[in-house]
């Protein structure tokens, strides 16, 4: 029996601090085999999430990138047309021989149908990551990252899939889910997802952590980098996310500019440590000079 | 549990969120699992279920800690900390975590702390101390925080002192507090009709495009892929499929008084538009100019309506001056604006006899594939007083006049069906052309165009035509 408990302990062990509403989604999800649809800002650890949860409980990892124009023959199932024809070439005489002792034209069209099936068979399938997702033996992470980049017609595609776990091919008929997977969406919010997805999914918002937790994070990763140091480190990055910049700075600069803290082997925080290491702060330009003042002014 | 859980989500749709029923039953089977005795949890996973939108989460809250505390018996192990917990975050919002600047308007947080014999219902009652000033309670949290920075030495802004508004004319009838201008649900359900109108007839034409769409280059693979059952023989020829491109919107829009109302709804038009089809940036100016792209996608927009209205975007005390605005556009935002987007300009252009700056129209034009300016204004009084439409109507496609929300709906239809025809293939061009002069040159419909029966408003008497 999970609680949530233990799933925030199992995602720790993998490196992941969550919070008690990522951990009760993660625990949701698992109990009612629901997709999660995450939505937050770039680098809060959307992604994260997905990774240290297929790390955690041992599901392979199956990743389906978004972008526009992204469509069936690339997100479910395509048919490998090419081998399709080379086999029917090279059968052609065994196709022959097995007709030719048909008596009449009826006889050799009811012979031939009933191998049908033969050339529309899972032979003969590419499986694209969702229906490899749905008929690995194992139970599998499927991740549909940045839904928000695909068009509308994507997300309808996937109503099927992710309220009933299974995919039509109407050559096939419906194929089902042999487990269902773990499912995460993740969406930067740069487009509006229909009501017909979200209500298929449980809810998830990522913030920026609090100071605590993310203080835990860069902890885990870089143990080396001492303690107090990480701490003005994070208190300094939430007032630079209080700046109103253009680009604020998520857990993922934080993590950056932690790895080239440790690298330059920074004891103290000064401002002329941050103004020489800004660029892992902030990623414009006018977003550098507003760091640097707040630097100066906090710090000096 | 389950009638529990359904009375619980008509509330929530009572205040405006959209819960289905299989979401519902979700939370039913989530609360099944995991138990309802710790608050926090079963809290968590309402939220989980039952919200499906950030906008919406600070709304969940308020109903969760209104509708739980009426049942006290509900549940008996609630342990005070938590209670309080939810207390605080309720008076002071789920991210309160970001907002640690000690505001000194709502400092009745450690009160809560310190005491010790405090039971759930001494904490409702707790709550609706923050309720006492009613102008200032009103609102989401965010609004309520805001308000607190607000300083309170400044002058009312003139929407809300002027009494011939007709929007506050409207909300004080009702008997609602005054807070400044905001949509009513009906205004944003008509908003919400007006564009999907729009949508159904913009989709029939584009629907008419669409056979031409994929006219591009040959795609190999999906021909043989398609004629392999014709043995190989092309009957079938697949295109590749052209890009097709988001209109591309940028809005520059005046929130000076004078304007206010037309801008407003403007801004209403393209909070609606603004997912649907559109890539639009929008700023807003007074006298300087600010984007608000990512509020107008972010906020609810009453909220963004208040935020504007408090000054915090752009000083709204100040003289608008279309000049200096250009000028700083052209400093800050005309380098990255990307692809040719068509440049609308909304406003009276009554520069407060400054500097014209006309020059800077010219580099944006450069930029732009159109360039329209709308104003409420109408022709006759363009001469008087220090109104620089002609100047600034020389480098622009279209100077139109909009005084209602259907001529706005109107233009702006007008304008996505131009876009569209920019990509279209040549054909569909010619094709919609005519179709667009047939509805012109319809005598019939010549003078009744944008003004059927039902956009004349019925409540005219007050003061309030199509605005």
């Amino acid at each position: 029996m999970i609680t949530e408990q233990k799933v925030k302990d199992f995602l720790q062990t993998g490196g992941y601090i969550a919070d008690d509403a990522i951990a009760t989604a993660v625990f949701l999800a698992l109990r009612m085999e629901k997709p999660i649809l995450i939505e937050g800002p770039p680098g809060v650890g959307k992604t994260g999430l997905a990774k240290a949860l297929s790390a955690a409980l041992d599901f392979p990892l199956v990743r389906l990138q978004c972008y526009e124009g992204i469509d069936e023959g690339k997100a479910l199932y395509d048919w490998e047309y090419g081998k399709q024809l080379l086999y029917t070439q090279l059968l052609r005489t065994q196709l022959d021989n097995y007709l030719s002792v048909s008596a009449d034209l009826r006889e050799a069209v009811d012979r031939l149908s009933a191998e049908e099936s033969l050339f529309f068979s899972k032979n003969f399938l590419v499986q694209r990551p969702i229906l490899r997702s749905f008929l690995s033996e194992k139970r599998s992470l499927l991740l549909i990252d940045e839904i928000d980049r695909s068009d509308d017609e994507f997300e309808a595609l996937l109503l099927e899939c992710l309220s009933d776990f299974q995919v039509s091919i109407p050559e096939l008929g419906v194929i089902e889910a042999k487990r269902k997977p773990l499912t995460i969406l993740t969406s930067n919010g740069t487009r509006m997802i229909s009501d017909a997805l979200r209500r298929r999914c449980l809810f998830l918002y990522i913030g920026y952590p609090e100071l605590e937790r993310e203080v835990a994070i860069v902890r885990v990763k870089f143990p080396d980098l001492c303690e107090d140091l990480t701490r003005k480190m994070v208190e300094f990055l939430r007032k630079v996310r209080e700046l109103n910049l253009r680009k604020p700075p998520s857990v993922s600069e934080t993590l950056d500019w932690a790895q080239v803290l440790s690298i330059l082997k920074a004891t103290r925080l000064t401002p002329e440590v941050v103004a020489n290491t800004v660029g892992t702060i902030a990623k414009h330009q006018s977003d550098l000079q507003k760091v640097t003042e707040l630097a100066i002014q906090e710090l000096g | 549990m389950e009638r529990i859980i359904v009375s619980f989500v008509a509330e929530l749709r009572n205040c405006g969120i959209r819960v289905s029923p299989s979401e519902s039953l979700d939370a039913v089977q989530a609360l099944g699992l995991a138990g309802m005795e710790r608050r926090r949890l079963s809290r968590q996973l309402l939220r989980l279920t039952l919200v499906k939108n950030v906008n919406d989460i600070p709304v969940f809250n308020e109903v969760f800690n209104r509708f739980f505390s009426r049942f006290p018996s509900l549940d008996p192990k609630a342990e005070i900390p938590d209670l309080m917990d939810a207390a605080l975050i309720d008076m002071e919002g789920e991210f309160s975590y970001l907002n640690q600047v000690q505001d000194d308007h709502d400092d009745n947080g450690p009160l809560l702390k310190f005491d010790s014999d405090i039971n759930p219902e001494d904490l409702t009652e707790l709550k609706s101390l923050t309720e006492i000033d009613p102008d200032d309670s009103d609102g989401t949290e965010i609004t309520v925080q805001m308000k607190g920075y607000r300083g309170t030495s400044k002058a009312p802004r003139p929407s809300r002192r002027m009494p011939q508004n007709p929007l506050t004319i409207e909300l004080n009838k009702a008997g609602a507090v005054d807070r400044g201008i905001t949509f009513s649900p009906e205004e944003q359900a008509a908003m919400q009709e007006v564009v999907s109108r729009m949508m159904l007839r913009l989709r029939k034409d584009m629907k008419r495009m669409k056979n031409n769409q994929n006219r591009g280059k040959l795609h190999v693979i999906k021909t043989i892929q398609k004629n392999y059952r014709h043995d190989m023989v092309p009957f079938q020829v697949a295109l590749r499929r052209k890009r097709r491109e988001k209109p591309r919107l940028v809005v520059l829009c005046d929130v000076s008084f004078s304007v206010s109302h037309a801008s407003r709804f403007m801004l209403l038009l393209l909070h609606t538009l603004h997912n649907q089809l559109l890539d639009v940036r929008s700023f807003i100016f007074n006298r300087e100019v600010a984007e608000i792209t990512d509020m107008l996608a972010n906020m609810p927009v009453n909220d963004l309506m208040q935020v504007i209205d408090t000054g915090d975007i752009v000083d709204l005390d100040a003289n608008s001056s279309f000049g200096k605005v250009f000028l700083s556009f052209k400093k800050k935002y005309l380098e990255n604006l990307r692809g040719r987007p068509a440049f609308i300009i909304l406003g009276d252009a009554r520069n407060n006899y400054d500097e014209a700056n006309d020059w800077v129209l010219d580099e944006i034009r450069e930029k732009a594939r159109y360039m329209l300016w709308l104003t409420p204004e109408e022709r006759e009084t363009w001469k008087r007083g220090d109104c620089l439409i002609e100047t600034y109507g020389a480098y622009c496609d279209k100077v139109e006049v909009v005084k209602t929300v259907d001529d706005l709906s109107l233009f702006v239809e007008d304008l996505l069906r131009d876009i569209y025809a920019d990509h279209a293939h040549p054909l569909d061009r010619k094709r919609l052309r005519e179709a667009k002069e047939e509805e012109v040159y319809d005598s019939k419909d010549y003078y009744t165009r944008g003004r059927t029966g039902d956009c004349q408003p019925s409540f005219d008497p007050s003061g309030r035509s199509g605005w």
